[in-house]
């Protein structure tokens, strides 16, 4: 089988609402889709034994993030009936209240796009190396978790 | 002579052990044997969660190293 380059999904910093909003204006011209369905992972400000986080700092092993999610897409788009999905996530400095993931996947009908953007976020957390660095206000850090 | 050099790639909370995100240690023959070599150098891996990944496949049981392998060493994932 040819080997594909996987597409890119990282984006550097936060990811704005233009480029979300530039992204769903781009389907207007797909009039076989019916329905979209958007997750929009933003950085929370937790509290931590009286210490508040105010970034989250992502890194990445990249070529085996992009290996990964080239073949959690190819899984779903073998599983859901969907006109496209497309997937960014942040790598470095995201302030709380800045988006760090965004997943916008199409269909004809709402139900799988529903349903496979609600997997990829899913898949996305649990298989993707991508670490976040939970940065409090006073410089101290701790690593995040994914429950 | 010494086994060659190899450079592995550390990750997330593990730099906090190795102090770096690259490392150079002697090649080892398989992934078993480069984790002993590891945690000889930096103890504090006995205790800490992480997989290994050999040419960004995540390495379960043991398997062989060569000079061309890409070694990583991957804590939980925590992305999104």
């Amino acid at each position: 089988m040819e080997k594909r380059k996987p597409r890119n999904i990282f984006v550097h910093g936060a990811i704005s609402t233009s480029f979300i909003a530039e992204n769903i204006e781009r389907h207007h011209s797909r009039h076989e889709i019916g329905g979209h369905s958007i997750f929009l992972g933003q950085v929370r400000a937790d509290q931590v034994e009286g210490k508040t986080v105010s970034a989250i700092e992502y890194t990445a092993y990249e070529e085996m993030a992009l290996e990964k999610m080239q073949a959690i897409r190819d899984d779903i788009f073998g599983k859901y009936e969907l006109t496209c999905a497309h997937i960014y996530h942040s790598l470095g400095k995201v302030e709380a209240g800045g988006i760090c993931l965004f997943v916008f996947t199409s269909s004809a009908h709402r139900k799988p796009a529903i349903e496979a953007c609600s997997e990829l976020v899913e898949r996305i957390k649990a298989e993707l190396p991508v670490w976040g660095k939970e940065l409090f206000e006073d410089a101290s850090y701790q690593w995040k978790e994914n429950k | 002579m010494s086994n060659p050099e190899i450079s592995i790639m550390v990750f997330g909370q593990l730099t906090d052990i190795t102090g770096t995100s690259s490392l150079q240690v002697p090649l080892q023959a398989d992934s078993d044997s480069m984790k002993a070599e590891l945690q000889k150098r930096y103890p504090a891996l006995v205790y800490a969660r992480y997989i290994m990944a050999v040419d960004r496949k995540p390495v379960t049981g043991n398997v062989s190293l060569s000079g061309q392998s890409t070694i990583a060493l991957l804590p939980p994932f925590s992305g999104g």
